[in-house]
Protein backbone atom coordinates (compact mmCIF):
# COMPACT_ATOMS: atom_id res chain seq x y z
CA UNK A 1 0.00 0.00 0.00
CA UNK A 2 1.65 3.56 -0.80
CA UNK A 3 2.07 6.07 1.33
CA UNK A 4 -0.89 8.68 1.44
CA UNK A 5 1.02 11.83 0.39
CA UNK A 6 -0.64 13.31 -2.42
CA UNK A 7 -0.87 16.60 -0.59
CA UNK A 8 2.94 17.09 -1.00
CA UNK A 9 2.24 16.50 -4.82
CA UNK A 10 -0.08 18.74 -5.38
CA UNK A 11 2.26 21.14 -3.20
CA UNK A 12 5.17 21.21 -5.28
CA UNK A 13 3.29 21.07 -8.63
CA UNK A 14 1.08 24.22 -7.74
CA UNK A 15 5.04 25.76 -6.00
CA UNK A 16 6.26 24.95 -9.49
CA UNK A 17 3.58 26.48 -11.17
CA UNK A 18 3.42 29.73 -9.21
CA UNK A 19 7.16 30.10 -9.88
CA UNK A 20 7.19 30.10 -13.61
CA UNK A 21 3.65 31.56 -14.14
CA UNK A 22 5.02 34.54 -12.25
CA UNK A 23 8.47 35.05 -13.88
CA UNK A 24 6.94 34.94 -17.18
CA UNK A 25 4.13 37.47 -16.25
CA UNK A 26 7.52 39.63 -14.58
CA UNK A 27 9.41 38.94 -18.11
CA UNK A 28 6.29 39.90 -20.17
CA UNK A 29 5.63 43.23 -18.40
CA UNK A 30 9.04 44.02 -18.22
CA UNK A 31 9.83 43.64 -22.17
CA UNK A 32 6.39 45.08 -23.26
CA UNK A 33 5.81 47.24 -25.83
CA UNK A 34 9.48 47.23 -27.09
CA UNK B 1 22.15 47.88 -37.89
CA UNK B 2 20.02 45.12 -38.91
CA UNK B 3 20.71 42.88 -35.52
CA UNK B 4 17.33 45.48 -33.88
CA UNK B 5 15.03 44.62 -36.39
CA UNK B 6 15.68 40.96 -35.82
CA UNK B 7 15.80 41.07 -31.84
CA UNK B 8 12.39 43.15 -32.84
CA UNK B 9 10.85 40.12 -34.49
CA UNK B 10 12.18 37.71 -32.16
CA UNK B 11 10.61 39.61 -29.08
CA UNK B 12 7.32 39.90 -30.57
CA UNK B 13 7.21 36.27 -31.59
CA UNK B 14 8.69 34.91 -28.49
CA UNK B 15 5.41 35.81 -26.96
CA UNK B 16 3.51 33.14 -28.64
CA UNK B 17 6.02 30.86 -28.20
CA UNK B 18 6.21 31.36 -24.56
CA UNK B 19 2.23 30.62 -24.74
CA UNK B 20 2.53 27.71 -26.77
CA UNK B 21 5.11 26.34 -24.02
CA UNK B 22 2.90 26.82 -21.04
CA UNK B 23 0.00 25.22 -22.87
CA UNK B 24 2.85 22.20 -23.14
CA UNK B 25 3.91 22.68 -19.55
CA UNK B 26 -0.08 22.27 -18.74
CA UNK B 27 0.04 19.58 -20.92
CA UNK B 28 3.04 17.50 -19.23
CA UNK B 29 1.00 18.41 -15.66
CA UNK B 30 -1.98 16.62 -17.19
CA UNK B 31 -0.39 13.83 -18.28
CA UNK B 32 2.05 13.54 -14.93
CA UNK B 33 -0.85 13.42 -12.89
CA UNK B 34 -3.60 12.21 -14.47
CA UNK B 35 -2.39 9.50 -17.12
CA UNK B 36 0.89 8.22 -15.44
CA UNK B 37 0.29 5.38 -12.99
CA UNK B 38 1.06 6.37 -9.15
CA UNK B 39 4.68 4.98 -8.16
CA UNK B 40 4.24 1.70 -5.28
CA UNK B 41 6.83 2.56 -2.53
CA UNK B 42 6.78 6.64 -2.20
CA UNK B 43 2.79 6.60 -3.92
CA UNK B 44 1.65 10.09 -5.54
CA UNK B 45 4.82 12.24 -4.33
CA UNK B 46 6.85 10.67 -6.58
CA UNK B 47 5.42 12.04 -9.41
CA UNK B 48 7.58 15.65 -8.03
CA UNK B 49 10.17 14.08 -9.82
CA UNK B 50 8.49 14.87 -13.49
CA UNK B 51 8.99 18.16 -12.74
CA UNK B 52 11.85 18.52 -10.66
CA UNK B 53 14.21 16.07 -12.71
CA UNK B 54 13.43 18.77 -16.03
CA UNK B 55 13.86 21.41 -14.05
CA UNK B 56 16.98 20.59 -12.72
CA UNK B 57 18.01 19.27 -16.39
CA UNK B 58 17.13 22.84 -17.80
CA UNK B 59 18.96 24.72 -14.76
CA UNK B 60 22.38 22.86 -15.29
CA UNK B 61 22.02 23.42 -19.46
CA UNK B 62 21.14 27.14 -18.43
CA UNK B 63 24.38 27.24 -16.29
CA UNK B 64 26.46 25.52 -19.44
CA UNK B 65 25.11 27.75 -21.56
CA UNK B 66 26.44 30.64 -19.27
CA UNK B 67 29.75 29.22 -18.36
CA UNK B 68 30.26 28.99 -23.07
CA UNK B 69 29.08 32.17 -23.66
CA UNK B 70 31.25 33.81 -20.50
CA UNK B 71 34.15 31.46 -21.78
CA UNK B 72 33.76 32.63 -25.55
CA UNK B 73 33.07 36.05 -24.24
CA UNK B 74 36.44 36.39 -22.75
CA UNK B 75 38.02 36.06 -26.07
CA UNK B 76 36.23 37.31 -28.48
CA UNK B 77 34.77 40.50 -26.40
CA UNK B 78 31.28 40.64 -28.09
CA UNK B 79 28.95 42.07 -26.29
CA UNK B 80 26.15 39.38 -27.64
CA UNK B 81 27.88 36.86 -25.93
CA UNK B 82 27.71 38.56 -22.48
CA UNK B 83 23.56 39.29 -23.14
CA UNK B 84 23.12 35.57 -23.68
CA UNK B 85 24.96 34.40 -20.70
CA UNK B 86 23.44 36.85 -18.68
CA UNK B 87 19.70 36.28 -20.14
CA UNK B 88 20.21 32.45 -19.64
CA UNK B 89 21.88 33.19 -15.78
CA UNK B 90 18.17 34.86 -15.37
CA UNK B 91 16.10 31.89 -16.33
CA UNK B 92 18.26 29.39 -15.28
CA UNK B 93 17.80 30.95 -11.77
CA UNK B 94 14.21 30.51 -11.89
CA UNK B 95 14.69 26.80 -12.92
CA UNK B 96 17.08 26.69 -10.24
CA UNK B 97 14.70 28.06 -7.56
CA UNK B 98 11.87 25.48 -8.24
CA UNK B 99 14.32 22.67 -8.21
CA UNK B 100 15.40 23.77 -4.79
CA UNK B 101 11.68 24.25 -3.76
CA UNK B 102 10.07 21.24 -5.10
CA UNK B 103 13.10 18.66 -3.65
CA UNK B 104 12.55 19.22 0.11
CA UNK B 105 8.85 18.75 -0.14
CA UNK B 106 9.68 15.55 -1.61
CA UNK B 107 12.01 14.46 0.49
CA UNK B 108 9.92 15.82 3.70
CA UNK B 109 7.53 12.72 2.34
CA UNK B 110 9.74 10.04 1.64
CA UNK B 111 12.95 11.13 3.65
CA UNK B 112 10.88 12.54 6.47
CA UNK B 113 12.87 15.68 6.02
CA UNK B 114 12.91 18.72 4.03
CA UNK B 115 16.90 19.21 4.34
CA UNK B 116 19.81 17.39 4.45
CA UNK B 117 23.28 18.44 4.47
CA UNK B 118 23.97 16.14 1.23
CA UNK B 119 26.57 16.49 -1.02
CA UNK B 120 24.30 17.08 -4.60
CA UNK B 121 22.09 19.31 -2.35
CA UNK B 122 24.43 21.24 -0.60
CA UNK B 123 26.25 21.82 -3.97
CA UNK B 124 23.07 22.91 -5.56
CA UNK B 125 22.38 25.43 -3.16
CA UNK B 126 25.86 26.84 -3.49
CA UNK B 127 25.01 26.68 -7.17
CA UNK B 128 22.12 28.79 -6.55
CA UNK B 129 24.08 31.47 -4.32
CA UNK B 130 26.29 31.69 -7.68
CA UNK B 131 23.43 32.14 -9.74
CA UNK B 132 22.04 35.41 -7.11
CA UNK B 133 25.44 36.49 -6.86
CA UNK B 134 25.99 36.95 -10.63
CA UNK B 135 22.47 38.98 -11.10
CA UNK B 136 23.39 41.15 -8.30
CA UNK B 137 26.93 41.48 -8.86
CA UNK B 138 25.67 42.75 -12.74
CA UNK B 139 22.66 45.00 -10.93
CA UNK B 140 25.84 46.80 -9.07
CA UNK B 141 28.40 47.30 -11.76
CA UNK B 142 27.66 50.04 -14.32
CA UNK B 143 30.59 50.10 -16.58
CA UNK B 144 28.91 47.09 -19.62
CA UNK B 145 32.87 46.36 -20.00
CA UNK B 146 34.04 45.87 -16.62
CA UNK B 147 30.28 44.34 -15.34
CA UNK B 148 30.87 41.91 -18.99
CA UNK B 149 34.42 40.76 -17.52
CA UNK B 150 33.85 40.11 -14.27
CA UNK B 151 30.37 38.73 -14.19
CA UNK B 152 31.88 36.28 -17.02
CA UNK B 153 34.29 35.13 -14.62
CA UNK B 154 31.98 34.23 -12.41
CA UNK B 155 29.72 32.56 -14.49
CA UNK B 156 32.40 30.41 -15.72
CA UNK B 157 32.70 29.06 -11.92
CA UNK B 158 29.72 28.35 -11.13
CA UNK B 159 29.47 26.34 -14.67
CA UNK B 160 32.19 24.64 -12.95
CA UNK B 161 29.70 23.52 -10.36
CA UNK B 162 27.49 21.72 -12.82
CA UNK B 163 29.64 18.44 -13.39
CA UNK B 164 30.54 18.01 -9.82
CA UNK B 165 26.55 18.02 -9.37
CA UNK B 166 25.82 16.01 -11.30
CA UNK B 167 28.64 13.09 -10.71
CA UNK B 168 28.21 13.93 -6.58
CA UNK B 169 25.60 11.17 -6.15
CA UNK B 170 28.28 8.88 -7.75
CA UNK B 171 31.33 9.71 -5.90
CA UNK B 172 29.74 10.32 -2.77
CA UNK B 173 27.85 8.27 0.10
CA UNK B 174 24.37 10.54 -0.75
CA UNK B 175 20.84 10.24 0.07
CA UNK B 176 19.77 11.58 -3.29
CA UNK B 177 18.66 9.75 -5.69
CA UNK B 178 20.83 7.82 -8.41
CA UNK B 179 20.09 8.34 -11.97
CA UNK B 180 17.43 6.17 -13.15
CA UNK B 181 17.38 7.03 -16.85
CA UNK B 182 21.00 8.37 -17.42
CA UNK B 183 22.95 5.34 -17.00
CA UNK B 184 24.98 2.53 -18.58
CA UNK B 185 21.90 -0.19 -18.55
CA UNK B 186 18.25 0.48 -19.55
CA UNK B 187 16.56 2.94 -17.71
CA UNK B 188 15.05 1.94 -14.41
CA UNK B 189 11.59 3.13 -15.01
CA UNK B 190 8.71 1.42 -16.30
CA UNK B 191 7.34 2.64 -20.26
CA UNK B 192 4.79 4.80 -19.17
CA UNK B 193 6.56 6.88 -16.18
CA UNK B 194 9.64 6.86 -19.10
CA UNK B 195 7.47 8.35 -21.82
CA UNK B 196 6.51 11.33 -18.90
CA UNK B 197 9.62 12.12 -17.83
CA UNK B 198 10.94 12.22 -21.93
CA UNK B 199 8.04 14.47 -22.66
CA UNK B 200 8.38 16.43 -19.51
CA UNK B 201 12.37 16.53 -20.58
CA UNK B 202 11.67 18.15 -23.94
CA UNK B 203 8.57 20.56 -22.53
CA UNK B 204 10.68 22.29 -19.82
CA UNK B 205 13.59 22.66 -22.72
CA UNK B 206 10.86 24.47 -24.93
CA UNK B 207 10.01 26.56 -21.87
CA UNK B 208 13.57 27.07 -21.39
CA UNK B 209 14.07 28.59 -25.18
CA UNK B 210 10.97 30.55 -24.91
CA UNK B 211 12.23 32.27 -22.40
CA UNK B 212 15.75 32.43 -22.75
CA UNK B 213 14.69 33.94 -26.01
CA UNK B 214 12.25 36.81 -24.71
CA UNK B 215 15.30 38.04 -22.33
CA UNK B 216 17.74 37.73 -24.66
CA UNK B 217 16.01 40.00 -27.92
CA UNK B 218 14.55 42.61 -24.87
CA UNK B 219 18.50 42.40 -23.48
CA UNK B 220 19.61 43.02 -26.84
CA UNK B 221 16.78 45.86 -27.80
CA UNK B 222 17.79 47.98 -24.21
CA UNK B 223 21.29 47.50 -24.85
CA UNK B 224 21.10 49.18 -28.66
CA UNK B 225 18.71 51.93 -27.09
CA UNK B 226 20.90 52.57 -24.16
CA UNK B 227 23.99 53.04 -27.05
CA UNK B 228 22.21 55.33 -29.06
CA UNK B 229 21.32 57.41 -26.32
CA UNK B 230 25.04 57.52 -25.38
CA UNK B 231 25.93 58.25 -29.14
CA UNK B 232 23.52 61.05 -29.41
Amino acid sequence: MPPANGGYMIAAYVAAAVIYLSYSAWLLWRSRGR
Amino acid sequence: MTAIPAAERALRRSGAWMAVALVLVAGVYVRALVFTPEEATQGLAQKIFYIHAPSAWVAFLACGIVGVCSLLYLFLKDARLDLLAASSAEVGTVFLTTVLVTGPIWGKTIWGAWWTWDARLTLTLFLWFICLGYLVLRGAVDEPGRRARYSAVLGILGALLVPFIHVSVLLFRTLHPKPVVLQTSRPQLPGSMLLTLLLSFTVFTIFFVALLVRRYSWARLRDAQAQSQAES
